[in-house]
């Protein structure tokens, strides 16, 4: 629980000596309260007063790193519950369950391989699997060794203590993270987790089991924890995401600030989904097909991005393929899925083209030109700074289909003999807008 | 040690609103006062309800796995109303006038007011009609259409800031309830529903689009602005706490990345799944953010969205608040 003003208040020297720059220690105590000041300022605090405020001001969820390098996933450290309070910082995990059972080890290298391949590129993020979970079965240690020399974070889906050793232990160094099966006895889990230090799943029957299990994997030397939510429908998942999440901003149980974690079995779409939307921090999903993983990875760059703050373009030219002073010169605004879904169409149409774009602070075409960021004087200006007008012969400039209010103004703002064409409304009509429209004027 | 968390409690609720009257099996969606789906520490007397959309022309631009299910009576409202219920288990039915467009047919209000009528011969759900969009011809086409279903209890969609006062008079005159639809806002949905009031709207008698972005293209933005909508109403804001309604299923098929064929983007998987599973991402995320009718395209989305709300309003199994 974070401490009031008063409770800080006790622990400063009460000297009102100013060095902070508050008149008094309780004006400086009442800051601190509301997070708008670091201690550091009062340089005659105690090391009590320290150890106190530190502890309060330890973030709610704890932070937990699997993997090394590149790609290691970093978990938790998340701070509030909706998440137009203060955005969800740290994306989960999506983590590929990888059954070595039937699989040569080629097979298994090849199909490591296949997802090593995965990166798709969508809105300024690149989809990528985040990680291999291994079920427990012969042939796993070589395939968590294989995944862990990837680069893959490596997640162990064990069966037993030992097998769980034999697939771990040669990655250690990898920080896999160990998780037992549903029911099992934890100590010989603990005792493997500390002695490997390597992060665990913990489980319980139900909050109070589960917050014990944790406190009792802390006691027991394991250092990072990961907590595994009892429910076995969506329902009472959904309380037990909730509880965790609320319980551990609330602080009312050290065993709860943990981040979690989540299996999604084969056909459990709507459990993965829930997960995403409702604080999982790692999902190990059974399913492998792009038609379960595209809406998964897109859900979560949409539930991890600020609501606030659209995640903008650089203003500027961007040349797709290799355009000359010949090609087309296209318009559009900084917001990154716009420049995601124009650029791709563009791409696919085999034109190249000179796409610029402009600052609308980072909105959409329409939404940019009602709220009036997308005036013709405005579109102008920045094609003159970013050196568009500059970057092709034929002064023309096509405009969004929606953006066509504005040809009039935008061709009187540009001057110099500049013509303003309106391109399709959809961005997927622009193969055959290149085809039916500007091929046959170029060609005049 | 014993971990009882405090369930929280709101000084408000949501409304209750009865969709259909006359001759409709009335449908009761809302009431509820917690977040949404916390059956865990709030009362929520009526589950969400799920429409099926239909059309009174064929939807060309649907893509081919949405079209699929409804083979054979695409543009055949009353049909395709009947199979939406007799097949597919839907709750209500939204008409989407799409055909009223002066650029998708330019059908007129009279042809609208019989397709209507059509329908609801045909099945005895509540009805949502949804117009060709902002604009006069949607008045018209509303206006004539509420006149026709006089006492259905009809949900016209929608009233917007720029343009509600035709279609305040006549969901007060006919007896029917008013979506008011606001471009992802919380502040002009709450300003539309002050000015709904003033114009004599009941608000035990309105409904709020949000304005859903579909999963990939605007989500992230609905999603914060319905929780919003709901903290607003749980605590106390009579101006929005109405229920909320969404349609999912049309903002989901909209996406490049559900209609894309496997041909085009091998990467992409399975394509008649991958739609089924944008659409019921789109949903399953709108519920938890609010939604309380949802309106959909693919039958299959219905049924899966069905079984797991089922069993989140079901009873809980002895010992537990586990459904199964
Ligand atoms: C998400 C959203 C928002 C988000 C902003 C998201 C963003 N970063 O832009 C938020 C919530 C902030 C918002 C705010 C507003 N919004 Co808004 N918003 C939307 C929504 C739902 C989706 C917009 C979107 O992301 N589209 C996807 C992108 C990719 O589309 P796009 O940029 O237009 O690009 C497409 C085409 O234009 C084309 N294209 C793009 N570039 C180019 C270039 C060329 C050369 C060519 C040929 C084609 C092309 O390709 C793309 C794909 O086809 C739309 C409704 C809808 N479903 O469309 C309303 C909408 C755009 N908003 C609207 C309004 C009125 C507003 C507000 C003014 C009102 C308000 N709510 O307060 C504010 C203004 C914001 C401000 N700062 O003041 C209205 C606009 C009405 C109109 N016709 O003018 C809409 C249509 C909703 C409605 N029906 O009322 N909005
Ligand atoms: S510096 Fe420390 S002791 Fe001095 S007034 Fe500030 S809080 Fe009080």
């Amino acid at each position: 629980m974070p401490l009031t003003g008063l409770q800080i208040f006790k622990l400063l020297p009460n000297t009102n000596c100013r060095k902070c720059g508050y008149p008094t220690c309780l004006a400086f105590a009442m800051k601190l309260a509301a997070g708008r000041e670091s201690l550091e300022k009062c340089p005659d605090a105690s090391p009590e007063a320290r150890a106190a405020l530190g502890a309060a001001s330890a973030p709610p969820i704890r932070g937990v790193t699997i993997g090394r390098g590149e790609r290691a996933v970093t978990v938790g450290e998340e701070t509030v519950f909706f998440r137009h309070e203060k955005t969800f910082v740290r994306r989960p995990g999506l983590f590929r369950i990888l059954d070595p059972r039937g699989l040569s080890a080629a097979e298994c290298g090849a199909l490591l391989n296949d997802w090593l391949g995965v990166s798709i590129a969508r809105a300024g993020e690149t989809f990528r699997v985040d990680g291999v979970a291994i079920v427990e079965a012969p042939g796993a240690p070589e395939a968590a060794s294989a995944a862990a020399r990837r680069g893959f974070p490596v997640a162990v889906l064990a069966a037993t203590p030992e097998g769980a050793a034999s697939i771990a232990e040669p990655i250690k160094d990898q920080r896999p993270l160990i998780v037992p099966p549903a029911g099992a006895a934890p100590a010989a889990y603990f005792a493997l987790a500390a002695r490997l230090g390597v992060p665990l799943v913990v489980a319980g029957a139900d909050l109070a089991g589960l917050a014990s299990a944790a406190a009792a994997a802390s006691s027991a030397g394991v250092g990072d924890i990961l907590l595994e939510p009892p429910g076995a429908d969506l329902r009472s998942l959904h309380h037990s995401l909730s509880a965790i999440r609320r319980g551990a901003l609330d602080r009312v149980h050290p065993g709860l600030g943990h981040p979690v974690f989540l299996r999604a079995g084969r056909g459990e779409f709507e459990k993965a989904v829930l997960g995403i939307t409702k604080f999982a921090s790692v999902l190990a999903i059974e399913d492998h097909g792009g038609e379960t993983w595209l809406p998964l990875w897109t859900l979560r760059q949409n539930i991890y991005t600020d609501p606030q703050k659209p995640l903008q373009m650089e203003p500027g030219v961007y040349p797709l393929g290799e355009p000359d002073s010949r090609s087309p010169l296209l318009m559009t605004t900084n917001f990154s899925l716009t420049y995601f879904i124009v650029s791709t169409e563009v791409e696919a149409s085999g034109v190249a083209a000179h796409l610029a774009v402009v600052d609308a602070e980072g909105l959409s075409v329409l939404t940019a030109w009602s709220a009036g960021k997308l005036s013709g004087d405005r579109v102008a200006k920045s094609l003159r700074q970013t050196g568009a007008v500059d970057r092709v012969s034929h002064r023309t400039l096509i405009i969004p289909g929606y953006a066509s209010p504005i040809s009039g103004e935008l061709e009187d703002a540009m001057g110099d003999g500049w013509r303003v064409i309106v391109g399709p409304q959809e961005a997927s009509d622009i193969a055959p807008f290149f085809r039916d429209v500007w091929e046959p004027m170029r060609a005049r | 040690m014993s971990l009882e968390l405090k369930p929280k409690k709101w000084a408000g609720a949501i409304r209750a609103v009865t969709l259909g009257s006359g001759s409709r099996k009335p449908v009761t969606v809302g009431g509820g006062n917690g977040l949404p789906l916390h059956t865990f520490e709030g009362v929520f007397p009526h589950r969400p309800a799920f429409a099926l959309e239909i059309t009174d022309v064929d939807p060309a631009r649907w893509a081919e796995a949405a079209r699929g299910p409804w083979d054979g009576v695409l543009g055949s409202p009353a049909a395709a109303a009947r199979r939406a219920l007799r097949e597919f288990g839907a709750d209500l039915v939204m008409l989407h006038l799409c055909g009223t467009h002066p650029d998708r047919g330019n059908r007129t209000p009279e042809e609208a007011a019989a397709d209507v009528r059509a329908v609801l011969d045909a099945v005895d759900v509540p009805l949502i009609v949804k117009g060709p969009g902002a604009g006069p011809r949607q008045n018209d086409v509303l206006a004539r259409v509420a006149e026709e279903a006089k006492g259905e209890g009809l949900a016209l969609h929608s009233a917007c800031q720029e343009d509600y006062k035709t279609l305040a008079a006549v969901a007060v005159a006919y007896g029917h309830i008013l979506v008011a639809e606001s471009p992802i806002d919380m502040n002009i949905a709450k300003q539309l529903n002050i000015l709904l009031a003033d114009a004599s709207v009941d608000m035990n008698r309105t409904l709020i689009d949000p304005l859903t972005g579909g999963l990939g293209y605007g989500l992230e933005y609905t999603y914060s602005v319905m929780e919003r909508i709901r903290l607003a109403a749980l605590g106390g804001d009579a101006m929005l706490n109405a229920p909320m309604i969404c349609l999912a299923g049309e903002e989901a098929w909209k996406a490049k990345e559900a209609k894309a064929s496997s041909r085009q983007e091998p990467r992409w998987g399975d394509e008649r799944r991958r739609g089924i599973h944008w659409e019921l991402a789109t949903a399953l995320a709108l519920i938890e953010a609010g939604a309380e009718v949802l309106v959909l395209r693919h039958p299959e989305t219905l049924a899966r969205l069905r079984t797991q709300l089922d069993c989140w309003f079901g009873d809980p199994a002895p010992g537990g608040d586990s459904c199964r």
